[in-house]
């Protein structure tokens, strides 16, 4: 069975061994053991209550249990902007408009702002190309709002998300190249480097400190601002089927737009149910194979133990039915309670 | 011989003529007759009246052939511009962008929105007939101007500012405008031009942008004319120049053109500025004989601007060969200045060599 569970000290060598299938791009999960092993040391100290507010985060392995292979990450960060600032543009409206001479014009202005403060963020996902296939990229996302939804006290009020902005083909941004080249005077690369790597100071001694008027800056940046990377597309549409919105704020670097929502809206938090655990065939095995029918995720309610999964059937009779061998991959035994989220058809593990 | 006296509305017809010739429209010459009318009836007033202080005044000069009584250009101060709205300009701040830790420190200019230019007094108005040969009569409308200001400080603010002609293509269009303007207007410069009311109109607070504009994010098109002076306005740029103006503080809201500051008391025509004793032409051999090796000059011959302020804003402005000292004038210099023997004039060099520094250059 593929499980997502909370990492544990001793994951490292994997997760260097899986950040090496990663491409250019993401900042965030790089093979550098010493920053992996503080970060599992950081999600550690946050599972046993140990860590300061502003260091609070949450790291998620994906794990597949008869092989022991590790082929994703994922993590959550508690509240963003404790330490250092965290900075978007808020993309606001400006209407100039004049009777006398019958002109009415709307303006969009990027202002810096640390509205997200104290936002939690689901962040840092990554799957290895070699299950991206089989569909268990949802499992691996909305894992982390089964952990939410089960430890909702440990969360603030909002969520957020940054999704990649557009690229060119020959890997640019052209947003970067209207708006940040001129400021940073760095590459992209590097500004998001050290921007990812807590350091941050660079951005308010060169960030713009007036707002940026999007209608004068080329057309092409203009079209930037808000929009997804292709590759980021179906992410932004499982974040979004969560109830995550784009709410005018975007990155300051490409101008992906960031998603957002109170918790207590998710999907997940809303949808999902708390029930005790049954061992055998799933209730509706009898009238339809368990591929057609309807799949749930399944998590067990262990801070320090936290698993997920997904599994054919529903919650029927008040209970919820997975098999002996399901139940010991989520560390579950009957009459214990387990999260259920009923998955929509076609919708949700692909 | 060509002189600068203040219009009158006898001129009115000439004056209306050179409005309509004017391009693009001189808002202190305005080419609706009843509106001109009112700018000449007003500028005749403020000659006339007893300014302690710059006000709602408004001097309007003409540039007169006294041979023909033909009327060869104008040039006009407004005592305080947008004395009852604002004054808009863009200031052309600099920004440092710097960090010590990735070693990169930059100068970025950023065009704010400003009315500090509101209330000074600024020269406007501007039009000389383009078959003059010579920059001479232009150097004399314009810094004639200058020489009325330095007679009549208290009427004037201390610092002063002129607003020129910004960089249009070979269509007429600001490639500035197109890159800011247009965006908050949506329409043409020559629409909006025509209604601005000389940068003091209502709709501009309204229309024109709130925070400040980033100049390396505009096209280079509209970065490049940034305070250049228009192909027509390059003569007067440099007449500004000469005077001792002062670049790149503001530019025009609308097409990025010039906008030249100085102080009054440091610039070239008052500076320089000299009184002395009107003689005419027949003494200036005995004077010239007792200057004798004296001279520094040889011939002492130099041009001078000549300026007389007579009673009730009699002012009169000419072009003259004067020796390094006195002001020995012909008859018909004196006949356009309206001066007599013994009467004081106002001298300044036109051109003054390097070599000769003035007396408070040299302090």
């Amino acid at each position: 069975m593929i499980v997502v569970r909370v990492v544990q000290t001793g994951d490292v060598d994997a997760l260097v061994a899986l950040a090496e299938e990663t491409g250019p791009g993401l900042t965030s999960f790089k093979p550098d053991r010493a920053a992996l092993a503080a970060r599992i040391a950081r999600a550690c100290r946050t599972l046993e209550d140990r860590a300061a507010p502003h260091e609070q985060g949450y790291f998620f392995v994906m794990e597949d249990t008869q092989s022991g292979d590790i082929a994703g990450v994922c993590g959550i960060e508690t509240a963003v902007g404790l330490d250092q600032p965290f900075y978007n543009y808020r993309v606001s409206t400006v209407v100039h408009a004049s009777q006398q001479l019958g002109i009415w014009t709307l303006m969009r202005a990027l202002n810096i702002s640390h509205d997200l403060t104290g936002y939690a963020e689901v962040c840092s996902l990554f799957l290895s190309p070699r299950y991206r296939t089989s569909g268990v990229g949802g499992l691996l996302s909305r894992s982390r709002f089964m952990f939410i939804a089960q430890f909702r006290e440990r969360f603030p009020q909002r969520i957020c998300a940054e999704m990649r902005g557009h690229f060119d083909d020959d890997g640019t941004s052209p947003f970067w190249r209207a708006v940040g080249s001129h400021f940073y005077q760095i590459d992209f690369n590097a500004a998001d480097y050290l921007s990812s790597h807590g350091r941050k100071s660079f951005l308010a001694e060169l960030m713009p400190r007036y707002p940026v008027y999007v209608e004068l800056l080329p057309q092409q940046a203009q079209e930037c601002v808000g929009l997804t990377h292709a590759d980021t597309l179906p992410a932004r549409k499982m974040l979004e089927t969560e109830g995550l919105r784009y709410e005018n704020h975007v990155d300051i670097f490409d101008a992906g737009p960031v998603l957002e929502c109170h918790i207590a809206d998710l999907r997940t938090v809303r949808e999902s149910v708390v029930v005790p655990l049954e061992i055998g065939a799933p209730h509706d095995a009898s009238h339809s194979g368990p591929q057609d029918g309807p799949r749930s995720l399944v998590s067990n309610t262990s801070l320090t133990d936290f698993r997920c999964g997904v599994a054919a059937g529903t919650v029927e009779h008040g209970v919820f039915r997975l098999s002996a061998d399901e139940a010991a991959a989520l560390r579950v035994k009957a009459g214990e309670p387990v999260r259920v989220l009923t998955l929509k058809h076609k919708q949700g593990t692909s | 011989m060509l002189f600068v006296r203040p219009g009158r509305l006898a001129d009115l017809d000439a004056l209306q003529q050179m409005a309509l010739a004017a391009q693009p429209v001189l808002h202190s010459l305005p080419p609706d007759r009843h509106a001109l009318e009112a700018r000449v009836a007003l500028s005749e007033d403020s000659f006339r009246a007893d300014a302690d202080f710059p006000g709602e005044e408004f001097y309007l000069f003409v540039l007169e052939d006294s041979a023909s009584g033909q009327l060869l250009g104008t040039a006009s101060i407004v005592a305080a511009a947008g004395y009852s709205e604002p004054f808009y300009v863009f200031r052309n701040d600099a920004l440092i962008h710097a960090s010590r830790e990735l070693h990169v420190n930059r100068k970025i200019h950023a065009l704010t929105m400003s009315h500090e230019l509101t209330g000074k007094s600024r020269l406007a108005g501007f039009y000389i007939e383009p078959g003059l040969r010579g920059d001479a009569a232009a150097h004399l409308l314009s810094r004639a101007r200058m020489m009325y200001i330095a007679a009549n400080r208290k009427r004037f603010t201390s610092e002063i500012f002129s607003l020129l002609l910004g960089v249009t293509d070979d269509a007429g269009v600001s490639p500035f405008w197109e890159a800011v303007g247009r965006k908050f207007f949506g329409r043409n410069f020559a629409d909006i031009e025509v209604q601005s009311g000389g940068r003091s109109n209502t709709f501009i607070a309204e229309v024109m942008p709130s925070y400040p504009i980033y100049v390396p994010l505009l096209p280079e098109a509209a970065q490049r004319v940034l305070g250049e002076p228009n192909e027509k306005a390059l003569l007067a740029y440099e007449i500004h120049l000469d005077e001792g103006f002062e670049t790149d503080r503001y530019v025009d809201i609308f097409d990025a053109g010039p906008v030249l500051t100085a102080q009054v008391e440091r610039i070239a025509s008052v500076r320089r500025n000299e009184t002395r004793i009107v003689q005419t032409t027949g003494e200036l051999l005995e004077d010239a004989a007792a200057q004798g090796a004296s001279s520094e000059t040889g011939s002492g011959g130099a041009t001078y601007m000549v300026a007389s302020n007579g009673e009730r804003g009699e002012f009169r402005c000419v072009l003259a060969a004067l020796p390094r000292q006195f002001a020995p004038l012909d008859a018909a210099t004196r006949a356009a200045l309206g001066v007599r023997d013994g009467d004081t004039v106002r001298c300044v060099e036109l051109h003054p060599e390097s070599g000769h520094p003035s007396s408070e250059d040299a302090s």
